[in-house]
């Protein structure tokens, strides 16, 4: 059983017709294209398919597009545009935060939901930040440096 | 700008198109026409197949077996051997053994097919540990013995000096299974164009991918080709594993015509791919009266799984590392690879060296313990030097410069005065290792199996193209071999591409495997780049490509494992501060040094992040990574929320730096690192809770619960 | 043809589809999402009808009424967490379930209703007496968590019933020490292993009177037992040391864990001899850790 499911995307109305039990996780990568945001767990313990719902972070491989009705999401691909995405992306370049990058867009997520609390956050803070982001490559602490990074150099952003 | 030290870092090639989420993965493709596909596998660990009851297919769905392999074709894939079969046949040996694959439109379908499928089975009796493998349990399924191999290399005469020692300690170590979690599952699409097959797979080694396949079809290597997505974590995971995806699909795609995807969610990729081999080994050390060590005898077997797959190969390194850093005056080493009815071990980043090296290092410290004195005054004692006589009866050709790595750390950590401040049991332990790695292929490997080419391609456009068959999986190659060639060529970086391999167009400069990619391929572009450095002026196009020489004056003897099993090594330092909680027994990391000998770092801020992974990788192995093995179901944990990998929160930032020492047959100095970085935190971070506890520990993971159990007995 | 799911627009509706189809509400979706995932693409399936709530405002909400805190059954970690109304334990408990992502959609709700053993939030809610306020259209009826929670994932709401919302009464006098200690898989995003509740008032003569531990993933229910924590209540303060051998053996009594049993029980004894032998100590500060 399908219904209209209206929501805004990155700034953007979308109206998708879908069952409402779909995974926003399904809808966003395949019905979308925004396949930025990746599935590596499919059970909300990785954090790879994080995005902003009305700012906070959620994984949308738990989420039902019943859910989303009304709500404004933020994926990568809206994060990216923005003076705060550019921010992070060049500060996770610099810092040496990328390795084999399936975490990255998520863990990107989770800086930006992180610096708009806490625009000067510690590296506990930043830590805490990212504890629902799992990387098997960089150990965290290039992660943690880029973060740190980005939260120096875009001060006024967040 | 020239004049910066190669080491200076630059903004990786990946990094932006990753962080903002641009980078394609396989499973960002969409092929027209694409079927989707699910694998059928064994629910048993041994048995007989009896009747495989399939539910109707739907128009458009398939079921491929190895009834499909066309004619000519050979149900096999050929890792290093042919013993690892595309489709199980009559038998099965081990739970998720591939049985067959469906092929259909949707998934939703393909899953209620999946569970529709009834399989019967006349079920064996399974050896799933080491122990039921040596024994036979079920009665042996590979030669009288349940053997892959069995080998044994002397350095002196062992039994002489256990017989005249004065004590001979005994230990044993046991290490558990470890699971890759590339944050990317295994993945592929394998397509038709034209007459040729085309594989897009997520993978270490496309080289690889094509000859293990070409035998199902019965075609020549050239009409399979392989192109690598970019891939999301490997660590070994994806060598010889993505053959296992390829080859079924190969078949499918053969009978079908259409493209056909073949993603693995995490519990699939969890409960049905390959894992480090876990290991025994069993030391009788013969001490003088003095306390020094005369000689050792050591019995390594490795838990291979149901094939052999690379298994000899992970076991001869095992074997060639037992020693440690350490020179033994007199050595037996034993190597064993026992077959039992578990998913294959396979390879994974340390490639049998982590297993050896971590038991080296913890019986050291017993060895310590017995004499009562610190384990690093021992372990100093024994340090390799340039032109000691390693265990292969070959040398040490490196300048060793472990003392300053060791000044190093010991100055970062405060070891020395922690070491004497924590009382053993008081809750608070600091402990050390040291390590090393072999760099590239075990002794002549590289001249005799890989020979490998690479090539360059200076475009119409100008832009220099590295085409060779190297894959970026995550570690960095990419920005490593393109800034070797710009640095040659002297032109700017943006000048050179290297883009994922594709199995028709580039050289095959070997598989991304044993650290060897910088290190050799690494060479051979910069020989690649000198001579197109000297025909720069040329018009037009340029190719050139160098092949791989081996250098004179290293004998080795594959048949007799004698002579020096490595020219080279990267060698590491690490020390871990640990406090135990006395109330729970979990065990906070307070601290992590490291110092490491790469040669000479191409690029220290990927060495950097190759250093901090690798080494919270191995502190997961020795705390928290625990995977269990049972005979109706298989591995046990098998998600994420199951199979505890490290979080940020988990272990501090680390401290490492580095020892230059450049290595002359390495371009710009450079050895491999890869590898090295995993394999000693996990003895360190074992040697620092063994203090912190006053308890000696023996086999890894020790979570909490562990732990608690070893402290009861241990008291 | 029968829906599988559906969106009610308002609590009437929830409570009539409830009534009339059975469907099981789903509101952070964390379990319920997770545990009927059919992979990547294909959507999730479920055995029963199944309402998204997670829009409805009537579940949202912490509040403070007649001395008692309210929190609706669809108010999320992340809001207990914050939330200053909330009682300490209740708060840590929330603040270490999951990563953030995932209290920002878990629901107290779903965390009460789906009786893990495991589950972090009914720990410290058993300890302080929370009551549920369970409805249908039939009307409103509260039931204690104790009675709530019948076995693992078994719980005492009737099919036509939903759960509105918590409440924790209040703690007159306020508890002079507390404790509460989650041992997860690891230092973050962790499930629980094992996790412990407890709480010691201590009246201006010294004596003890109340003392209330509550233990999660220590057996098939969160174990609490009055009659154990009654052997600590009654006596000075001065005298819990010759009470505790005693009393730690008849609180293992009521633990049952099934795996890891000797680190459970071992654990658990190892944090109450703590919690009580520094509140001897009389510390300055409430939170004991």
């Amino acid at each position: 059983m399908v219904r209209e499911i209206q929501f805004r995307l990155n700034g953007k109305d979308v109206s998708v017709i879908c069952d409402p039990l779909k995974r926003l996780l399904d809808v966003l990568r395949e019905d979308l294209g925004m396949v930025g945001t990746k599935e590596a767990c499919g059970e909300g313990e990785c954090g790879a398919c994080s995005v902003l719902r009305d700012g906070a972070i959620v994984t949308t491989c738990m989420i039902p597009m019943g859910a989303v009705q009304g709500c404004e999401i933020t994926t990568i691909e809206g994060l990216r545009e923005t003076e705060r995405g550019k921010c992070l992306i060049e500060a996770f370049a610099d810092g040496g935060a990328v390795q084999c990058g399936f975490c990255i867009p998520g863990m990107v997520i989770a800086a930006e939901s992180l610096l708009a609390s806490n625009p000067h956050p510690t590296n506990e803070q930043i830590r805490h930040g990212i504890s629902g982001n799992l990387c098997r490559c960089t150990g965290y602490d290039l992660i943690v440096d880029s973060i740190r990074l980005a939260s120096e150099r875009g001060n006024g952003l967040w | 700008m020239r004049e910066t030290p190669i080491g200076t870092p630059i903004r990786r090639l990946d990094a932006i198109s990753k962080a903002s989420g641009t980078q394609m993965y396989l499973s960002d493709y969409r092929f027209d026409g694409m079927l989707y596909s699910r694998m059928v596998r064994s629910t048993v660990a041994r048995g007989r197949i009896a009747a495989i009851n399939m539910p109707p297919l739907p128009d458009g769905y398939y079921f491929i077996t190895h009834k499909d392999i066309p004619e000519g074709g050979v149900n096999e894939l050929y890792m290093i051997k042919k013993d690892y079969r595309c489709f199980a046949e009559g038998d099965v040996r081990y739970i998720g053994e591939t049985i067959g694959l469906l092929v259909g439109p949707d998934r939703g379908v393909l899953l209620d097919l999946e569970q529709g499928i009834v399989i019967e089975y006349e079920e064996g009796v399974p050896s799933i540990s080491i122990e039921e493998g040596l024994a036979c349990k079920g009665g042996p399924f590979v030669g009288d013995r349940n053997l892959f191999c069995d080998f044994t290399i002397d350095k002196g005469n062992i039994d002489e000096v256990l017989a005249k020692a004065y004590r001979v300690v005994e230990d044993e170590i046991n290490t558990g299974w470890q699971e890759h979690v590339h944050l990317e599952t295994n993945a592929a699409v394998a397509e038709k164009e034209g007459d040729k097959f085309i594989i897009n797979i997520s993978c270490q080694c496309p080289f690889y991918v094509r000859k293990s396949v070409a035998g199902l079809m019965n075609r020549p290597f050239e009409d399979i080709i392989v192109r690598q997505t970019t891939t999301g974590g490997a660590f070994g995971g994806k060598e010889h594993f993505p053959d296992i995806l390829a080859g079924p699909l190969l078949v499918a795609v053969n009978k079908i015509g259409k493209p056909i995807q073949l993603v693995f969610d995490r519990h699939e990729d969890g409960a049905f791919s390959v894992k480090r081999h876990p290991s025994r080994t069993r030391f009788k050390t013969a001490l003088d009266k003095d306390g020094n060590i005369l000689g050792m005898d050591i019995d390594v077997v490795y838990n291979a799984g149901a094939y052999e797959s690379c298994s000899y190969v992970v076991l001869q390194r095992g074997v060639f590392h037992a020693a440690g850093v350490y020179t033994i005056p007199v050595t037996r080493v034993r190597g064993r690879a026992v077959a039992t009815n578990t998913f294959p071990s396979d390879a994974f980043r340390g490639f049998g060296a982590p297993q050896t090296l971590f038991a080296i290092e913890v019986h050291m410290c017993h060895l310590a313990n017995e004499l009562g004195i610190d384990p690093l005054e021992l372990k100093k004692r024994y340090f390799n030097k340039k032109g000691d006589i390693t265990v292969t009866n070959g040398h040490i050709n490196d300048t060793v410069v472990l003392s300053e790595m060791l000044q190093q750390v010991m100055e970062a950590s405060g070891y020395a005065q922690k070491a004497a401040t924590y009382k053993p049991g008081s809750g608070k332990g600091i402990g050390i290792s040291f390590y090393n790695h072999g760099g590239a292929f075990t002794g002549n490997g590289e001249q005799m199996i890989i020979k490998a080419k690479a090539k360059l391609h200076r475009r119409a456009d100008g832009i220099v193209a590295i085409l060779v068959g190297s894959t970026e999986m995550g570690q960095g190659l990419q920005t490593a071999l393109a800034k070797i060639v710009a640095r040659v060529l002297d032109v700017d970086q943006d000048r050179v591409v290297y883009d994922n391999p594709d199995t028709s167009c580039v050289a095959d400069s070997g598989p991304t495997v044993a650290s060897r990619s910088t290190m050799i391929v690494g060479k051979l572009l910069e020989r690649a780049a000198l001579e197109m450095k000297e025909r720069w002026e040329e018009p037009g196009e340029i190719i050139t490509q160098a092949e791989y020489q081996h250098p004179e004056g290293y004998p080795w003897d594959q048949s007799t494992f004698q002579g020096d099993a490595y020219i080279t090594y990267g060698w590491g330092v690490c020390a871990v501060e640990v406090e135990v909680d006395p109330l729970t027994r979990e065990v906070i990391t307070k601290g992590v040094w490291s110092s490491h000998d790469v040669g000479v770092p191409i690029d220290e801020l990927v060495v950097k992040g190759q250093i901090h992974g690798g080494i919270i990788q191995s502190l997961g192995y020795a705390a928290m990574e625990k995977l269990e093995n049972t005979a109706k179901k298989g591995f046990k944990q098998v998600g994420l929320s199951d199979y505890i990998i490290p979080t940020s929160m988990d272990f501090p930032a680390q401290t490492a730096t580095l020892v230059h020492n450049p290595y002359p047959y390495g371009p710009f100095g450079a050895k491999g690192m890869g590898e090295l970085v995993f394999n000693g935190a996990s003895a360190a971070f074992i040697d620092a809770v063994s203090r912190a506890v006053d308890t000696e520990i023996r086999s890894i993971p020790i979570p909490p619960e562990t732990l608690t159990e070893l402290m009861k007995h241990g008291a | 043809m029968v829906e599988t799911s559906y969106i009610p627009k308002d609590l009437e509706e929830a409570l009539r589809l409830r009534k009339e189809t059975g469907a099981k509400p789903i509101a952070g979706g964390t379990d319920l999402m997770v545990a009927h995932r059919r992979g990547t693409g294909v959507v999730p399936k479920f055995p029963w009808p199944v309402m998204i709530v997670s829009q409805l405002a009537v579940f949202k909400g912490i509040r403070l009424e007649d001395g008692e805190v309210s929190i609706g059954a669809g108010c999320t970690c992340h809001e207990i967490e914050v939330s200053e109304l909330v009682p300490w334990p209740v708060r840590m408990a929330a603040s270490l379930m999951g990563a953030q992502s995932l209290r920002n959609l878990a629901t107290i709700g779903g965390n009460v209703c789906n009786a893990s053993p495991k589950a972090d939030l009914p720990v410290p809610l058993l300890m302080l007496d929370a009551r549920l306020e369970l409805a249908s259209v039939s009307g409103i009826r509260q039931i204690s968590l104790n009675d709530f929670l019948v076995g693992p994932k078994k719980t005492a709401l009737r099919d036509d019933e939903l759960l509105m919302r918590v409440i924790i009464p209040a703690v007159n006098p306020a508890f002079t020490y507390l404790w509460y200690r989650k041992i997860g898989t690891r230092r973050a995003n962790a499930i629980s292993k094992l996790s412990l509740c407890a709480a010691i008032t201590i009246d201006t003569e010294g004596m003890v009177t109340d003392f209330r531990s509550a233990s999660g993933a220590a057996g098939p229910r969160i174990a609490r037992n009055r009659m154990v924590e009654e052997m600590l209540i009654g006596i000075p303060i001065t005298d819990i040391e010759e009470r505790l051998p005693a009393f730690l053996d008849a609180y293992d009594g009521i633990l049952a864990p099934q795996a890891m049993p000797e680190y459970r029980r071992s654990s658990t004894r190892r944090m109450l001899e703590h919690f009580l032998r520094t509140a001897v100590t009389r510390p300055a500060h409430g939170i004991i850790e």
